[in-house]
């Protein structure tokens, strides 16, 4: 691959693909979890999830505006 | 914990959890263990994402590594937030996490001290003091800037002995993450080590650098994402904040009020020793001399960033305790309550409570399928990035302050990335070697861990008056350099096998029966003050350098030119460093 001249995409792209990413298996897992852990009524999952998947979208965005501006 | 362990590589190791891990290891090998977490489907594909996720990323980048300044250096193109948040996590461990974890259960809020006072002032005085002096003389290594300093012999030494250590380090590391992930999960030791040996040799044999700091910055999200939410459920169930601090014994929640005598806190240290071996020796032996950490500020893109490097990673780390401390505090309060069904495991070979136990048994109790893997993730991150972390600071030393100083003076920039290329592979085996080693003889790593108060603490001596006195001479800094670090291999020696008395003792020490923690924090004191004092007393009876060779490289004689006074007043590292440091004051105040 010759990426003479071009700067790899930043850090916070891949941050936030893995969050992302993360944030939905995560939610995933609470659907298919059979319960017993303490304060399961709460369903963690189901809203640590969601967090993360919005802190990926974040820094997903962050990282493409910022090697938009690379050039 | 803290009463048998030496102080080794500062915070990734202070915690304790390594000896207490190796006590276990006999009986772990044997199979006396039940596998506290089991993982569904969903955790092995978060596990094996991760996997995915860094060897992609070092996939990626060796399409832009092709210059020793692209593999050693990153390209240094980094801002200050990448190199921080890198700086930070190069550190960040997952044996500090569980052993600290563990460590609140007995020492509360004193636990603080390794996040405040043993890391913050020693991150600032690097990016405001010596920061200059590293980043302007663009350097590829810590024993770089002794060889511009001092001569080729003191860099040699410390290039020498920090390779060694590194890579024992990194040996023990690899064997720790083998040793926890078949205690936690029932994984298979071999499997583990070659599996994580392989992902890490690939990745960083692939990207260099840039690929280490960019897995220790997806690390460092992990282990928030991963590990934050064990506290916050902590709290919720106990009713809130107060409650988790109502009924704490009053030294659990104090960092300085039981420091008076050493009797009067479980850790047996006082004020005095907190503040110079911790605070200031090996705090700033640790932060601003060595070169795992130093090397992500190196990567930064301008003088500017590479100031604001520790300075920006300090608000991160004082946030640890967040985590750490609060997790901690949460497990003490839950064995407290019989309603509560809270057991910490067994240690497997004395059958006390096992305090690392701590946060893993959280996870078990709090965290469905998903979220166990994801913080079964954030420990593997932490144990891989901290040994990616070590590998690529062994690889730039071998490559340009032995291979390059010693062995090929001529060699081209292409033929250096190759050497730092097989050097990581090389690394990597030997890493794995140690590990085996450390499995057959745990004793072993009781003396590898004191590597560190053997070599960096000194080292700072040698820092600070190359750095700030110009008088100083190349022979003062070799010959002092080495009586530092024999007194305290001696001290450190003496004691191992009882030959001070309690006259010797006291006078070391200032306690009669030190604990192991004061002994570690007054050896490595005595370490850099004979190195302190044998440097000036050697450089007052033989020449220095002339001050035209020393431009650059010391206080007075150098032109301090980053930017700084080119931006306005919320852009300077001063500034910020001023923040961090009110920060500081104020939470140690609330917690006096």
């Amino acid at each position: 691959m010759n990426n003479e001249g071009k700067q790899p995409l930043p850090i916070w792209f891949f941050v936030g693909v893995i969050l992302f990413v993360y944030g939905i298996l995560v939610i995933v897992g609470q659907a298919m979890d059979p319960g017993g852990q303490a304060l399961k009524s709460l369903k963690p999952g189901f809203i640590w999830g969601p967090v993360m998947i919005v802190f990926g979208v974040i820094f997903t965005a962050i990282g493409l505006v910022a090697h938009k501006r690379q050039g | 914990m803290f009463d048998r362990i030496p102080l080794p590589r500062l915070a990734a190791l202070t915690s304790g959890a390594v000896l207490s891990m190796a006590a276990a290891a006999a009986s772990a090998q044997e199979g006396q263990h039940k596998a506290i977490l089991s993982l569904g489907v969903i955790d092995w594909v978060v596990v094996a994402l991760y996997f995915v996720a860094i060897i992609g990323i070092g996939l990626y980048l060796r399409g832009f590594t092709k210059t020793g300044e692209d593999f050693f250096m990153g390209g240094r193109k980094n801002s200050s937030w990448v190199a921080g948040l890198a700086f930070l996590s190069a550190n960040l461990g997952a044996l500090e996490i569980l052993g600290w974890t563990g460590g609140t259960m007995k020492y509360g809020m004193f636990v603080s001290h390794w996040y405040w006072l043993g890391a913050i002032p020693a991150m600032l005085f690097l990016g405001l003091y010596m920061m200059p002096f590293y980043y302007s003389s663009k350097i590829h290594s810590v024993p770089g800037y002794l060889k511009l300093r001092y001569d080729e012999r003191t860099r040699l030494l410390n290039a020498i002995s920090f390779a060694v250590m590194t890579l024992l380090m990194s040996g023990i590391n690899l064997y720790l993450m083998a040793l926890v992930f078949n205690v936690l999960l029932g994984w298979d030791w071999h499997v583990s080590m070659w599996v994580s040996a392989a992902a890490i040799g690939c990745y960083i044999t692939l990207g260099g650098l840039m690929s280490a700091i960019f897995t220790e910055i997806v690390q460092f999200f992990l282990i928030w994402a991963g590990l934050f939410l064990v506290t916050i459920l902590g709290v919720v169930e106990l009713g809130g904040p107060a409650e988790v601090f109502a009924n704490l014994p009053d030294k659990m929640t104090t960092l300085w009020q039981t420091t008076g005598a050493a009797s009067s806190n479980d850790m047996g240290v006082t004020w005095l020793g907190l503040v110079m071996g911790l605070g200031f020796v090996l705090s700033f032996g640790y932060w601003t001399t060595d070169f795992l950490v130093v090397q992500r500020a190196f990567s930064s893109k301008d003088l500017r960033s590479a100031r604001l490097t520790p300075i920006t990673a300090s608000f991160f780390k004082m946030a640890l305790p967040f985590i750490v401390v609060g997790a901690g505090l949460v497990a003490f309060q839950l064995t407290r309550r019989a309603d509560m069904g809270f057991e910490l495991l067994p240690h497997p070979s004395t059958g006390e409570a096992w305090y690392d136990s701590a946060l893993p048994m959280l996870i078990a109790r709090y965290y469905p399928h998903g979220l166990v893997g994801l913080g079964i993730t954030a420990l593997l991150a932490g144990f891989m990035a901290g040994q990616a972390g070590n590998v690529s600071a062994f690889n730039t030393v071998w490559t340009y302050d032995i291979y390059k100083a010693v062995i090929n003076r001529k060699a081209s920039d292409a033929h250096l990335v190759w050497v730092g290329r097989v050097t990581t592979v090389v690394g990597i085996l030997l890493s794995v070697a140690t590990a085996y080693v450390a499995m057959q003889f745990n004793t072993i790593m009781d003396y590898i861990q004191a590597i560190f108060s053997w070599v960096n603490a000194p080292l700072f001596a040698t820092m600070l008056l190359g750095m700030f006195w110009k008088r100083t001479t190349s022979a003062g800094a070799f010959w002092g350099l080495i009586a530092g670090m024999l007194v305290s291999f001696g001290i450190y020696m003496g004691f191992k096998f009882n030959l001070f008395g309690p006259t010797v003792a006291t006078i070391l020490t200032l306690a009669e029966h030190p604990s192991d923690m004061t002994r570690n924090l007054w050896q490595a004191t005595w370490g850099w003050i004979v190195c302190f004092g044998g440097t000036i007393l050697v450089s007052l009876f033989t020449v220095p350098k002339p001050d035209s060779e020393l431009v650059g490289l010391v206080k007075g004689l150098t032109v301090e030119e980053d930017g700084s006074v080119k931006v306005a007043w919320y852009g300077r590292p001063a500034f910020w460093a001023a923040v961090s440091l009110a920060v500081l004051i104020v939470l140690n105040i609330l917690f006096w």
